[in-house]
């Protein structure tokens, strides 16, 4: 019958002092990090949003005119803004019915459901690294992979996906949704959490298996589905790698996979703009808090937490 | 519902389970095949295309090669100024590095977050849990600036040395739902036989942590492995280059035109991960399912 | 052999009272229990003693030094846990002998400690097993023998035998007893289980909301209950309360009403007529059909209960109070049969309106 739960035994007052030393004893390799890589920079990018840093001289205040380029000089911006948002409106819900999807099938008790969630898992796993995104760009280019089986199987002889601005953001969504296993498999943890029993009553009550999905499965699921959602979107905004080998770093063809983390990129280090690089930092960081804020103020109509 | 009723729908779910089983089963189990194939292919076609010569990639689509050669392999390992060997190397040492960093700080804060009562703690507590959702993009290049200033470009550290400051709040909220599983009464067992804090944490609590620190241990070494833009901004020399990058570098330098060297590479780099998944998957399928639990 | 004393300990967390005000002085050697029901603060003031929890006001002394400030490893107390606590990767020996590595003791002296307390608690066969593999009788003795080890002079033992089923519960118990005549260490055993208390103990403590309400030898608290909850909480089954009223009251007697008669007790009240009071008498203590006593009228039986050894009737008086009555043996009485009831005098216990017991 403790304070709190979480505490060690304390005795007197030279002994509640030792606590707090050892409580920050043991806390300090993660209190340096919060305020000198955390706190610390992101005070700092502010700072610097407002100057002409370049990162080689002396920063210079400008004020808001970084902000107000982006705003309103910016054709790149926007172009990034509108590449990112339609990887991030494509890729985050086609991910979690995938996900959703091959979970509840999984969840049927197959024989072999180990080896499937096996299978879908490991492009999670892989599916960051450059090889895959090298993989990628040949599987989606003009004599690739693709075009090869679409020829052999359809008679059909494909462009070049990725160097056609118009479905080279495609690929890169494609790439995104083949990573659905670690999502599919909160899913599946959250799928079992549910108490057989309900199904079985629902049974007894004569509801079929589609009835059961929607009235049961789904309204105990969104706590899962809500958690998968944020998740995803903020690992979609945060996506990098593969734009970049698919592009060679140029966000190409013509700026049809500049992701936004690109252009920032683009901008501290290859143009050696940190200021405004920073400013568009900060125009992503509000971005994403709105957008966060936005869902957990939604979840309140939707998400069913039954505790 | 009357009896009648009762017996009635039971016979009728039950017959409905009997009906439905064969057929929707043998078409979701298909489904499912069908899935993984198209899924786990171009993996495999990539595999099996590091054995072929250059021409057959771009004519086949076969997972097996007409003209089995493992020279892909010679040519892509020294492909580079710089061998791939070095490349690995380096990869290695800064995963290993990362591990080390992220089990002793992101354990400790964790230990501190359940086990130890001082002012302030919720406080900073939820700090933590704030940078989970936090964008790293913000704080990105004032950390640049920083290492810069510090002289720490074109070295590891900017890739080691935050991680022994538990910056990965994803393993720090692991550990803490870890230890809150932890029974209490076993750090009182511990005062009780003379234990301070420190103590505690080695000899009773970290012992006990094995799952949580392998799960950790593997995520870690996964993701700095498969990590590219952290050594892209901070790693300028390529006889610091680590794997990842070196795999970009080759790409560049081959000009697409030794496809099978650069699948060969590309196979290589790929395959810690695959062995560590195929060591640890139980591992790694628990890790994640339990961030997803309801708390 | 050590004593205890406990003198105006209060314990609060934040803004609840927890202990209210707590005086106690436990002989070397004695073994207290601490009853009450839940959340009476037993176990906090366990804690408190062991050195898991702070105390907010008021000197805890063992031995006759002050313990407030000491740290719980020096205080010379050892503690057995509700669930054992036993280390999970350690096997049994290293649960016994981590105190005694941490205080830095030489590993011969450690080693004939762990195996002489493993030889008294039998249990030198499971030096090497972990606790997984042990049972939970096996595990309970571990737990003790990591406290014997310490050679401790004061033992705690909080609610130890919770976790045991009943027939193990019992053997347990009178090992303990046993452990308590070997060893003849100071113990204090937390518990809410009356039956415990009434066979463990030299002294009962009875709590109620951070307050000792009573405190003595099990007979005499079983016999001279001090107010109506440790009456109702001692003994099983519990004691029935009879609400009567003050008919006439005399000098050296008492006339009350109850279930439309009039009984006469020989024990003077000081209160006026009219007052109502309750009549405390235990169901073990009730005479059915039989000679002298006092009368408490008739008993209608609703249901009975047969243990083979005892009966025990339940049933109504002529005004609705419900009794229960334990009868020796095996009785042929059922439902709907109606006994007269009497009482010695001298078993039964009359509370007043404070619910303090009227008399000496």
């Amino acid at each position: 019958m403790a304070s709190m739960g979480d505490t060690s035994p304390d005795v007197g007052r030279f002994a509640r002092l030792q606590d707090q030393l050892a409580g920050y004893g043991f806390l300090a390799p993660w209190l340096i990090g919060f305020f000198v890589l955390t706190l610390g920079p992101a005070v700092a990018s502010f700072y610097l949003s407002l100057t002409d840093y370049s990162g080689l001289n002396a920063p210079h205040w400008v004020g808001a005119e970084n902000y107000l380029r982006i705003a309103t000089d910016d054709e790149r911006f926007w172009t990034a803004m509108n590449v990112t948002f339609t990887f991030v409106l494509l890729s985050v819900p086609l991910k979690l019915l995938f996900a959703l999807g091959v979970a509840v099938a999984l969840n049927k008790g197959l024989k072999g459901l180990s080896l499937f969630r096996a299978i879908f898992y490991l492009p999670s796993l892989v599916g960051g690294s450059v090889a895959i995104a090298v993989l990628w760009r040949q599987v989606f280019s003009g004599d690739g992979l693709l075009n090869q089986a679409l020829n052999m199987l359809f008679g059909y002889e494909g462009p070049s996906w990725i160097s056609n601005p118009s479905t080279s953001i495609y690929t890169l969504v494609l790439l995104a949704v083949w990573q659905f296993g670690s999502s599919m498999i909160i899913f599946l943890a959250g799928l079992r959490q549910i108490p057989k029993d309900m199904y079985e009553a629902a049974s007894l009550d004569g509801a079929s298996p589609a009835r059961q999905f929607f009235k049961i499965t789904l309204p105990l699921l969104t706590p899962v589905i809500f958690f998968n959602a944020v998740i995803i979107t903020i690992d979609a905004f945060k996506a990098f790698t593969s734009a970049f080998i698919i592009s060679d770093g140029t966000g190409g063809p013509i700026d049809s996979t500049l992701f936004y983390t690109l252009y920032l990129y683009q901008e501290a280090f290859t143009n050696f703009r940190f200021g405004y690089a920073s400013a568009l930092a900060w125009v992503l960081v509000v971005i994403i808090a709105f957008f966060t804020a936005m869902s957990f103020l939604s979840a309140r109509y939707w998400v069913h937490y039954d505790d | 519902m009357t009896d009648a009723t009762m017996t009635a729908a039971i016979a009728r779910s039950e017959k409905e389970a009997s009906e439905r089983s064969p057929l929707t089963r043998a078409f979701i189990y298909a489904a499912l095949v069908a899935v993984s194939f198209v899924m786990l292919y171009p993996l495999l076609w990539m595999i099996a295309s590091s054995f072929k010569p250059d021409d057959e990639i771009f004519t086949s689509t076969s997972l097996l090669p007409h003209a089995f050669s493992a020279d892909a392999y010679r040519r892509g390992w020294n492909g580079l100024s710089v061998g791939f060997g070095q490349m690995f190397f380096n990869s290695l040492v800064v995963c290993i590095l990362v591990v080390i960093g992220n089990l002793i700080s992101c354990s400790m804060a964790a230990y501190a977050f359940t086990r130890l009562r001082f002012k302030g703690r919720g406080f900073w507590f939820a700090l933590m849990l704030g940078t989970l959702m936090m964008p790293q993009h913000a704080v990105l290049i004032p950390q640049y600036v920083l290492f810069l200033k510090l002289g720490w470009v074109n070295t590891i550290m900017p890739l080691v040395v935050p991680k022994f400051l538990a910056i990965d709040a994803f393993f720090v909220f692991l550990m803490v739902q870890f230890f809150r599983g932890i029974p209490r009464e076993l750090d009182e067992a511990a005062v009780m036989d003379g234990c301070g804090p420190l103590r505690i944490f080695l000899k009773v609590i970290l012992p006990l942590s094995t799952p949580v620190l392998a799960t950790a241990a593997v995520f870690s070494f996964i993701w700095t492995w498969d990590d590219f833009f952290a050594p892209l901004i901070y790693l300028n020399d390529i006889e610091k280059y680590t794997a990842q990058l070196g795999l970009r570098t080759f790409v560049d330098a081959t000009a697409q035109s030794d496809w099978s060297a650069l699948f060969a590479m590309s196979t290589l780099t790929v395959l810690p991960v695959f062995i560590l998944f195929v060591l640890f998957q139980r591992l790694l399928i628990e890790g994640i399912a339990t961030t997803g639990m309801k708390r | 052999m050590t004593s205890l004393a406990l003198k105006k300990v209060t314990k609060s967390f934040g803004a609840v009272d927890v202990i209210r005000g707590v005086d106690l002085d436990i002989a070397a050697g004695e073994f207290v229990v601490f009853v009450g029901p839940s959340g009476c603060g037993k176990s906090t003031l366990l804690r408190m003693i062991a050195g898991l929890e702070p105390i907010t006001s008021g000197d805890l002394a063992v031995g006759g030094a002050r313990m407030n400030e000491v740290a719980a490893a020096r205080r010379g107390v050892a503690m057995v846990f509700q669930s054992y606590a036993l280390y999970p990767h350690m096997n049994v020996y290293k649960n016994m002998s981590f105190g005694l590595e941490t205080a830095k003791m030489p590993k011969p002296e450690i080693d004939a400690r762990v195996r002489k307390a493993a030889d008294i608690l039998q249990i030198t066969h499971l030096l090497d097993r972990k606790p997984k593999q042990l049972s939970g009788g096996q595990r309970q003795r571990v737990a003790i023998g990591r406290a014997i080890v310490r050679d401790p002079k004061i033992f705690l033992f909080d609610e130890p035998l919770s976790n045991l089923d009943a027939e193990l519960r019992v053997q347990t118990r009178v090992e303990i007893a046993k452990l308590h005549a070997d060893i003849g260490a100071t113990m204090i055993y937390v518990t809410h289980d009356q039956v415990e208390a009434m066979t463990l103990a030299d002294r009962i403590v009875v709590l109620r909301a951070g307050v000792i309400e009573q405190h003595g030898s099990p007979l005499d608290i079983y016999n001279k209950p001090v107010n109506r909850f440790v009456a109702g909480f001692i003994g099983s089954p519990k004691m029935n309360f009879l609400s009567v009223a003050v008919a006439a009251s005399q000098d050296e007697s008492v006339i009350l009403n109850l279930a439309g008669k009039q009984l006469t007790m020989p024990q003077p009240v000081p209160v006026g007529q009219g007052a109502p009071l309750t009549l405390g008498v235990r169901p073990e203590h009730i005479v059915a059909e039989g000679a002298g006593g006092v009368s408490l009228g008739t008993f209608t039986v609703v249901h009975v209960e047969r243990l083979g050894g005892q009966t025990i009737a339940y049933g109504n008086l002529d005004d609705k109070q419900t009794l229960t009555v334990a009868l020796d043996g095996q009785r042929s009485i059922a439902a709907g049969d109606k006994l007269s009831v009497s009482i010695p005098a001298e078993r039964c216990h009359l509370f007043g309106e404070d619910e303090r017991r009227i008399g000496g």
